[in-house]
């Protein structure tokens, strides 16, 4: 490849890339055709059902995607942070003025099409975090990078987790494997990951109770959780320390951090969070067990799947599909329709579908020669692939049901539009990558 | 690189950790989940509509649908304890024996202490109980707790319910699952019904059921009213009567039908059968299913038949003889001894002569048998009158060329044997003499109404516009009124009205051939008022006691005691009555609501006394006392709608329209209603409609 020029545009499009954008789409309208499908459903160009309707999302996103091909390659990062600013305007618009649907306000009406301003301010935010990290000036290791990158990255965040749409808003944490790419240190990713897991056995934890019979004592959970972190952390800084007179400093701290972080776990998961979130997460952790209540999506969706065998019962032919046992299959819950109808095999082809996506997205982010357009590759496959892992994670009971769609399978316009958008943006500014100084 | 390459690692971990999920659901857990998907089944569950209601003739309800209650206990309920249960079962029992007084109180506690031991979860405690004792049983110890403190449990059902008991009971019939439908209810099954809706439920963990979409599939439609065209006032006293001469005769059991001879429109129709307890119940539909050798009544067709085809006339005259008369070599009797001698045709008819019309229909019509049968089928006798009521009994009327025609055919033929009618179809055939010819279609139906809005109107339906020639119908007529002056049934003469009509005594088969062992039906078809004939009635009473079995003395009495009750009641029929003059004192006049000086100045010049409560009372509506009036204020508060029943149009558009409201009157007189209540608050150029009487 690097041998090859050509001055044609067209031959220097990565048609993989759009193959495969191809094949996920259409197939995401045979299976929203599915997951509506009844009896006395009518054909599949039905305007006035979902199927109908998402034909007409993938007319209209082809429409987006050539004129994204045909704008001027520096459009993009030229007006990077006026997309940006547009998007988070729009955030606050939606605060204001937007509708509410299904407990969030994240929808503004305009002449009766509904858009969710919150899967657009994803593209804004990629472009501002490209633009940024791509300035001449920056350096990851200055602090100053990684406090405006946050800056750039938690704006949109707290706008909409304020709609309420935690589901969007845990989204722009995939945007830390970018950072890492970028040089971020890799403490702060392991530091996040242990911060994960401590948050997880917290919850476990912090309902037992632990009765120490010989002192008489009814001990918390939580408690113990920091007194054993507090027992660990002086173990290991007593191997790895000689020093054991300046121990006490770090272990200090380390108390501190450790009896902090759980308390405030408690408080952010008991006083922040509703009763549906934290359900959700316990569902997932198997603390309760609640099948036609809170985990009511995931068992249904679970029965789909598992039903479905290694060939799948047929399109068109899932009971559980065509019967709405699973709420939202049209759109969050798409994927068990595959599991249920195609099986295995169907499963299987999304999902090396979607590697196959992944994959060739680093492929072309490492090709490029300006750092803008690899940091916006970088973000542009955070975001599918932390779509990608949530949504299928939550039908299957590796994640909490978080509210978001499967990239290009899921139906709706706004989210189809935006990863439209998204996709065509970084092969459009693949196909230019020759004509970029470095 | 080394970044770039923990990526690409990172979205393997995960990518495996997903297929190794879907692996996991599909295969380790595959069975499990397979089998939970088969126990979630979907069915289409039906929501029944609200049946709807028959009416009477005038709006009396005969049959309509109330909820009625299963009740059950749970004594194992999980939040009832030892020491609850021990503590009010006492008080419970003594309150369900209170109520119901079917067991004391400590039957009821020995029962309820055994369920709760024998681990009973849904005892049963009383079926069929209604609204108000499940009302009542809601505030008993332990049961006020609710279902899952207090092991209280209740199961809804609808129950058809006939007000009037027995009346029409077989008539208006029922209809329910599993048995044959009978009756109206039964006929206008569809109507009644309504549609069910549908709802499709799907079973999710647990064996709960949920619906699967917000909506019914099919919402169900409430089932229209039918009014029938029963009358419920002549039903009882057909039921009465009817009920009252069965019991003296001991009869086995008995029919009324009572028709408008003008529509045949039913408006009674009764059959009371002895129960092996000696009462008597509508069991079986005997006036509309029971094909039976109607016996002398049938002398009306046969001799119709004869004067049809130019025969005979009302003077012509027979030779009856010594009252028995050989035909072949099988004797046939008057019932009077030593007979009737030479009569004349509209004699023999009265008197009922077997011989006349034996003679007479077998001396023209043995050349041409078929004649006379075909006579018969131009009275549309040999067709059920089609009613919507299933079950009707097909007639039966043989051919000339019937393998069991005899020599013997033609006589008895016209005297009612060797063919077979229901008395509703006699009746029908009665009712078309009585109606000029015109053969009406007896209807039970009168209208359908949906919400108080007639769906359907069912219009009289004739069956044959002119059964026999004018003449034939007149002489018919002549020779049934003839019956009741001064022939079988002389007894049913009565000093306001006529009745014409035919006895009726037949011979019934006990055993499949010949009549050794006999019984009798004893029948009266006829109408009244003979000049004017507004109903026409068949009685039909069978196997009565074996000393009395006359038409005229069993079932004569019943129809005149319909007739003089109906005839009495029945405005319509009678001739116009001059209303009595009774001297009265002059009445003070009757005075409208409404403006105060014009009523006193009215009252003044009419020199009428009056009351008034309040001198400065501006509107007022009067009390007329026996001799002075009383006149009290009607408060008119500004912005509230005032109260304007009792007063003139005028008065209250006056009134109305000062207060900024649009007037709208209907009718003429005082108001008697007014569409906004009085009392509330008014918007200026509102509509107020007022209904004048």
């Amino acid at each position: 490849m690097r041998g090859r020029r050509t001055k044609n545009i067209t031959e220097n499009i990565d048609w993989l890339l759009i193959s495969i954008y191809a094949v996920m789409v259409l197939l995401g309208w045979l299976n929203i055709y599915a997951a509506n499908y009844t009896d006395e459903a009518g054909t599949i160009f039905d305007f006035s059902q979902n199927y109908g309707k998402q034909l007409m999302w993938i007319g209209t996103s082809a429409a987006l995607a050539i004129a994204v091909m045909l704008l001027d390659v520096r459009f993009y990062e030229t007006f990077a942070y006026v997309f940006y600013g547009i998007f988070v305007a729009l955030l606050v618009a939606v605060l204001l003025v937007g509708t509410e649907i299904k407990g969030s306000q994240s929808w503004i009406v305009i002449g009766g099409v509904s858009i969710q301003p919150a899967e657009f301010a994803k593209y804004g935010t990629a472009l501002a975090l490209a633009k940024y990290l791509s300035s001449i000036s920056v350096k990851m290791d200055q602090f100053k990078t990684k406090f405006t990158s946050a800056v750039i990255l938690l704006v949109p965040a707290a706008l909409i987790l304020l709609q309420p749409d935690a589901g969007s808003t845990l989204v722009y944490a995939s945007f830390i494997f970018v950072l890492y790419r970028e040089g971020l240190s890799g403490k702060v990713l392991i530091v996040g990951v242990a911060a994960a897991m401590l948050f997880i056995l917290t919850l476990f934890v912090e309902r037992e109770m632990w009765n120490i019979e010989t002192l008489d004592l009814t001990i918390s959970g939580e408690y113990i959780l920091m007194g054993s972190l507090l027992v660990l952390g002086g173990l290991i800084l007593l191997l790895f320390r000689k020093n054991i007179s300046s121990l006490w400093r770090p272990l200090t701290m380390l108390a501190v951090v450790a009896v902090g972080y759980v308390a405030s776990v408690n408080y952010i998961f008991n006083e922040i969070f509703e009763d549906r979130h934290r359900n959700r997460i316990y569902e997932l952790l198997g603390i309760i067990s609640d099948p036609s209540g809170t985990g009511y999506n995931q068992h249904q969706s679970k029965i789909a799947i598992g039903s479905g065998g290694f060939w799948g019962k047929g399109y068109l032919e899932g009971t559980q599909t065509k019967f709405n046992f699973v709420p939202e299959q049209s759109t969050d819950f798409i994927f068990c329709t595959v599991g249920e109808e195609w099986g295995f095999v169907g499963t299987s082809i999304i999902i090396v579908l979607f590697l196959g996506l992944f994959i060739r997205i680093i492929w072309i982010a490492e090709r490029q020669r300006s750092t803008f357009a690899r940091v916006y590759a970088y973000s542009v496959v955070c975001i599918f692939f932390f779509h990608f892992a949530i949504n299928i994670g939550m039908t299957i009971g590796l994640a909490p049901v978080i509210g978001i769609p499967l990239p290009f399978f899921s139906y709706g316009g706004s989210s189809l539009w935006s990863f439209t958008i998204l996709l065509f943006t970084l092969i459009k500014l693949d196909a230019e990558r020759r004509n970029v100084l470095r | 690189m080394m970044r770039v390459y923990l990526l690409y690692f990172l979205l393997g971990v995960f990518a495996f950790a997903i297929v190794f999920k879907t692996v996991q659901i599909m295969y380790v857990q595959g069975d499990q989940w397979r089998e939970k998907a088969e126990n979630l089944t979907v069915k289409y569950r039906t929501i029944d509509a609200v049946r709807g209601n028959i009416y009477d003739y005038n709006s009396r309800l005969l049959a309509t649908s109330v909820p009625i209650y299963e009740v059950r206990f749970d004594p194992n309920a999980d939040a009832l304890s030892d020491e609850l249960f021990n503590s009010k079962v006492d008080s419970l029992a003594r309150s369900l024996s209170n109520l119901f007084r079917d067991k004391t109180p400590f039957q009821y506690k020995r029962e309820l202490v055994n369920a709760r031991n024998q681990g009973e979860r849904f005892h049963l405690i009383k079926r069929n109980v209604k609204y108000n004792d499940l009302k009542a049983m809601r505030e008993f110890p332990l049961f006020r707790r609710g279902r899952y403190k207090g092991g209280f449990i209740y199961v809804q059902q609808n129950k058809r319910q006939k007000p009037f008991r027995l009346l029409a009971a077989r008539t208006i019939g029922y209809d329910r699952e599993g048995l044959e439908s009978v009756g109206l209810e039964g006929a206008y099954h569809d109507v009644l019904h309504g549609n069910s809706g549908k709802r499709l439920m799907k079973k999710i963990a647990g064996g709960v059921w949920m619906p699967v979409n917000d909506e019914n599939e099919i919402e169900p439609e409430d089932g229209a009213d039918l009014y029938s065209t029963i009358d419920v006032n002549i039903q009882d006293v057909a039921e009465y009567a009817l009920m009252k001469q069965l019991k003296k005769h001991e009869a086995d059991h008995g029919c009324v039908v009572l028709m408008e001879v003008n529509t045949g429109e039913i408006r009674a129709i009764a059959n009371l059968q002895k129960g092996s307890d000696n009462q008597y119940y509508e069991s079986y539909n005997f006036a509309v299913g029971s094909s039976t050798e109607p016996g002398s009544t049938i002398k009306l067709a046969s001799y119709m038949a004869a004067m049809e085809d130019g025969f005979i006339d009302l003077d012509h005259k027979i030779e009856t003889g010594n009252g028995k008369h050989l035909f072949y070599d099988t004797p046939m009797y008057d019932s009077k001894e030593g007979g009737y001698g030479e009569i004349s045709v509209k004699r023999a008819f009265a008197v009922s002569s077997n011989i006349a019309i034996a003679k007479i229909i077998n001396k023209y019509y043995k050349s041409n048998p078929q004649g006379f049968v075909d006579r018969l089928k131009d009275f549309r006798l040999d067709e059920p009158t089609g009613i919507e009521i299933a079950g009707e009994g097909v007639p039966y009327i043989k051919d000339a060329d019937d393998e069991t025609w005899s020599g013997i055919t033609l006589p008895w033929m016209s005297h009612g044997y060797e063919l077979q009618l229901t008395p509703l179809q006699i009746l029908t055939f009665y009712n078309a003499v009585a109606n000029d010819g015109k053969m009406m279609k007896p209807s039970f139906a009168h209208s359908i109404q949906k919400h108080g809005k007639i769906v359907k109107d069912f219009e009289p339906v004739v069956l044959k516009d002119q059964i026999a020639s004018e003449g034939t119908i007149k002489r018919a007529q002549q020779m049934l009124e003839e019956v009741v002056l001064d022939g079988t049934a002389t007894n049913l003469r009565g000093a306001d009205y006529r009745i014409a009509g035919k006895t009726g005594t037949a011979q019934i088969a006990r055993e499949k051939f010949g009549y050794d062992d006999v019984s009798y039906q004893a029948s009266f078809c006829g109408y009244f008022p003979a000049d004017k004939p507004k109903y026409s009635c068949i009685v039909v009473v069978n196997a009565p006691s074996k000393n009395v079995y006359y038409g005229n003395l069993v079932a004569g009495p019943i129809f005149k005691e319909i007739a003089d009750k109906v005839y009495s009641t029945s405005i319509d029929i009678h001739d116009e009555l001059q209303p009595l003059q009774v001297a009265e004192r002059p009445k003070i006049p009757v005075s409208k609501n409404g403006d105060v000086d014009k009523l006193k100045s009215v009252f003044d010049r009419v020199d009428v006394k009056y009351h008034l409560d309040n001198d400065k009372a501006e509107w007022v509506f009067t009390q007329t006392e026996n001799d002075s009036v009383n006149i009290h204020e009607r408060k008119v508060t500004p912005n509230l709608v005032p109260n304007v029943r009792g007063m003139a149009a005028q008065d209250a558009v006056y009134l109305l329209e000062n207060m900024g409201l649009h007037v709208e009157v209907t009718g003429r007189g005082v108001v008697k209603q007014q569409s906004l209540r009085a009392g509330t608050r008014i918007q200026k150029g509102k509509k107020i409609k007022l209904e004048l009487t």
